[in-house]
């Protein structure tokens, strides 16, 4: 029977010799530059949580395809790095008419397409026309304003707007509004979405559908001197610990969004850094005011006073956020600091239920996302916490898309829920969040029924207020109504978090989630 | 003969595939959960959300839709994706390379893996080798997809830089060798199951009349096993590894996170979230038919490891 034992170790070794044939070197290829400035030249290898879905920017909706398509086609205004002003970018700047529905936009001279093509106004009322021109499209909502684009000349652009509209320059600087050839370039939508380019510091130059897209540097960009990086990789990591095991190794430079439990670990790894950057992000537990006895704002004001927001930030984001106290991230320009969102207090929680007309409590229910790990830890702390006031809370756990539909559809008593903006302006926000029945967006105050006909007065006045301090007065008034209402009891601002090498250097994450690749460069 | 079973196995197909479509038009459509909400998230205004129901197509009743669906299908067209830009067929096919190449090299690995540690085991049943092999057995089942292929990425990748982290790699060498660990781990979830079923058929095998014949003859030992046991024993594995098809093909999916593997499965898990409705039901398809077609290969090559069995 040795016979046997000698096939077996030559099937053993044959297999070990497949495995070494097939391996080869996964050591990451170095650079050698070494001036004290920023470095030309590199790949940045940036390893993302999910795939890209599309590179139009009238289709985007998951914030993977924004943040790319960002690097690629540009906008005529731009939020600055605190995300608390914009700035003039592919324009030079504006004239607003004494009415205000006239807004007149210089366009800076020299801005090249990544073909070598000039911007003119053309391109800009193509790109911004397209946003609005079907209702399905998922920004449309953004640009309702706006009447018509005329462009008298190769480098003005006028936007004329149905009524006065103080969002606007928020609005033309978000991604949905970015600059595309017009007409394609010539070419066919589905053709130039193949490769598509804008005037942006990069443009596409492969992409393969659930693996990864590769940017290559636009040799026409108009800040000369930029973009640093040759070559920028997104892949498509899902898995955390992969993710983490990749910007270990050096396959990768960039982690998007580690989890919160590894923080302090890769905060001691060596190489690595971690970037903790402000959010435009706010999480609460949202309540729906078609359901008895949410109607009452002493139920509200009563679960608002009994979650502890501190052991939550704790047990779910591992220290690493802040109570909130407002609907509005402090991120946004037009935070209240003294905004008057409830926190934690188990005797004035008793004192608002002994107000409500279910004094001894009830039993409700809870919409938890399954597999969603945060929204179950979340879940199982507010259905302790809300014991005391005698409210016996059955958790509903269902898919994440059913989630939404059951929020959306009011199909819920109670469900976990946050909100962000993509503009800087608390305009979306509050129009979506706040308004309720037929005003705003229509979406009844993020689909709570909330409805209060101050707010939506502010909110209204607000657009059509040009005076930044009178618009903050207006948002601190519906922040206020707001939060004494507890349309929503607000849980926490947390933060985007990436990891990323050591080398990797001029990264900010802006409070929209958004980054400028063209400052970015890789040291050696 | 083998011909006209193959024909008539292969003609069977249309039933079953046309039955997993009804079952999983219905079944993705009856869940609750709307792709216009999904994709538009918590800026879904009542008339984008409208309008988008019209696009897709998702007003008309559940049957009409169905039967728009099957007559795309008939006219060989799957749909277009609602949420990526892109046709059905055109993700499927970017990706169906993917799990089937990782499919076959995690039934080459664990045939590699399974056959040697059998023959050991089988050698003098219960010997020490023979419990050593039962007893990695029994670790092998008991670790989870997930944990292996960390482990893995740790010792090949992180610390012998034998092999790359994730990903899929570039060309054909790169995509061989970034399908090695995940193929190794997917071996090793199968791997005991084989070793049992290979171990206890070549113990029968060699413990037979015919292979004591065989010795009797002078048959040297490595031709007993090769020819007399091996070939005996391997009808078992073979039909342990096709039964398995449909489990490995679900276990495609977390190994595909694991490793980032742009495969099927990450694919479906995705679509099924968003209820991308005509990508769920291209992959069910595509699926059914490469369960139905394994089967069908395991019975062939049944037939040729044992000339008894007569197909028909």
């Amino acid at each position: 029977m040795k016979g046997i034992t000698r096939i077996a170790t030559v099937i053993a070794a044959g297999s070990l010799l497949l495995l070494a044939a097939c391996g080869g070197s996964a050591a990451p290829t170095s650079q050698t530059s070494s001036s004290g400035g920023p470095q030309h030249g590199g790949d940045l290898v940036f390893a993302r949580t999910t795939d890209i879905l599309s590179l139009d920017p009238t289709q985007m909706t998951d914030n993977e395809s924004i943040w790319t398509a960002e690097s690629v086609y540009e906008t005529l205004y731009a939020a600055t790095p605190n995300g608390r002003q914009l700035r003039p970018w592919l324009a030079t700047g504006y004239t607003l008419s004494p009415n205000h529905l006239v807004w007149t936009f210089s366009l800076r001279h020299g801005v090249e397409f990544a073909n070598g093509q000039p911007m003119t106004s053309a391109d800009v009322k193509f790109s911004i026309d397209r946003v609005s021109a079907k209702a399905s499209n998922p920004f449309a909502f953004i640009d309702t304003a706006i009447k018509s684009i005329t462009t008298p000349n190769k480098y003005t652009v006028v936007i004329t707007t149905k009524y006065p509209w103080a969002p606007l320059l928020a609005d033309v600087a978000l991604f949905a509004n970015g600059i595309l050839p017009d007409n394609f370039g010539g070419e066919s939508q589905s053709q130039f979405f193949t490769h598509p380019y804008g005037t942006g510091p990069f443009s596409v130059s492969q992409w393969v559908k659930g693996q990864k897209l590769v940017l290559v540097k636009n040799d026409h960009y108009w800040q000369k001197g930029k973009p640093y990086l040759d070559k920028v990789t997104f892949t498509d990591v899902p898995s955390d610990n992969t993710r983490e095991l990749e910007l270990q190794s050096g396959e990768a430079d960039v982690d998007e969004f580690p989890a919160y439990s590894s923080i302090s670990q890769l905060q001691s790894t060596s190489g690595v850094k971690v970037g903790i950057f402000t959010s435009s992000r706010t999480d609460f537990l949202q309540f729906n005011e078609s359901v008895k006895p949410f109607q009452e704002v002493a139920v509200r004001r009563a679960i608002s006073y009994a979650l502890n927001r501190k052991a939550m930030i704790q047990a779910v984001l591992f220290g690493h956020g802040t109570p909130a106290n407002s609907i509005i991230s402090p991120a946004l320009w037009a935070y209240d600091p003294n905004s008057p969102g409830i926190q934690y207090n188990l005797a004035q929680a008793k004192a608002e239920m002994a107000k409500s007309s279910v004094p001894h409590g009830f039993t409700t229910t809870l919409l938890v996302g399954s597999g969603d790990t945060t929204e179950t830890s979340l879940a199982q702390i507010v259905q302790q916490e809300l014991k005391p006031l005698g409210i016996n809370v059955t958790l509903r756990p269902v898919d994440p898309n059913s989630e939404y539909t059951d929020i959306q559809n009011g199909q819920y008593s109670m469900a976990f829920n946050y909100d962000t903006t993509d503009i800087i302006d608390p305009d979306e926000l509050i129009s979506f969040s706040a308004m309720g029945g037929n005003t705003g967006q229509k979406t009844h105050a993020l689909f709570t029924n909330y409805n209060n006909v101050n707010v939506d007065t502010w909110a209204q006045d607000a657009e059509r207020t040009f005076s930044q301090s009178a618009r903050q007065a207006l948002y601190n008034k519906v922040q206020i109504q707001v939060a004494n209402d507890a349309i929503m009891a607000y849980l926490y601002y947390s933060p985007f978090v990436y990891a990323y090498s050591t080398k990797v250097h001029g990264l900010d994450i802006y409070p929209t989630g958004n980054y400028h690749l063209e400052n970015v460069w890789l040291s050696s | 003969m083998l011909l006209r079973y193959i024909t008539r196995r292969l003609v069977i197909l249309v039933p079953v595939v046309l039955g997993v479509t009804i079952l999983v038009f219905f079944s993705i459509h009856l869940v609750p959960g709307d792709p216009a909400r999904s994709f538009l998230g918590d800026r879904a205004t009542p008339a984008a959300v409208a309008a988008l129901h019209r696009e897709w197509g998702l007003n008309e009743p559940i049957p009409v839709q169905y039967w728009l669906f099957m007559s795309r299908l008939l006219h060989g067209n799957l749909g277009q994706s609602l949420f990526y830009q892109s046709s059905v067929a055109g993700l499927i096919g970017g990706r169906l390379p993917v799990t089937l190449l990782l499919l076959l090299y995690a039934a080459v690995l664990s045939v590699l893996i399974s056959v040697p540690l059998a023959m050991a085991a089988a050698r003098r049943p219960d010997g020490i080798a023979d419990h050593i092999v039962r007893a990695i057995g029994l670790v092998g089942i008991g670790m989870p997809s997930f944990w292996v292929g960390t482990i893995l990425i740790i010792i090949f990748a992180l610390r012998l830089h034998i092999f790359a982290v994730a990903g899929y790699g570039n060309g054909l060498v790169g995509h061989l060798q970034s399908l090695v660990l995940p193929g190794l781990t997917i071996a090793i979830s199968i791997a005991p199951m084989l070793v049992r079923s290979l171990r206890a058929s070549m113990i029968e095998a060699l413990n037979s009349d015919y292979v004591a014949f065989a010795k009797a003859k002078g048959a040297t030992a490595p031709t007993v096993v090769m020819r007399y046991g091996l070939r005996n024993a391997s009808i078992s594995a073979v039909t342990i590894l096709g039964i398995n098809i449909g489990f490995l093909v679900g276990g495609t999916l977390v190994i595909e996170n694991v490793f980032a593997l742009p495969g099927l499965g990450s694919l479906m898990v995705q679509a099924i979230l968003d209820r991308d409705f005509p990508v769920v039901q291209g992959i069910t398809l595509v699926f059914a038919v490469i369960v139905v077609v394994v089967y069908l290969l395991t019975d062939v090559a049944y037939a040729l490891l044992d000339p008894r069995v007569r197909l028909g």
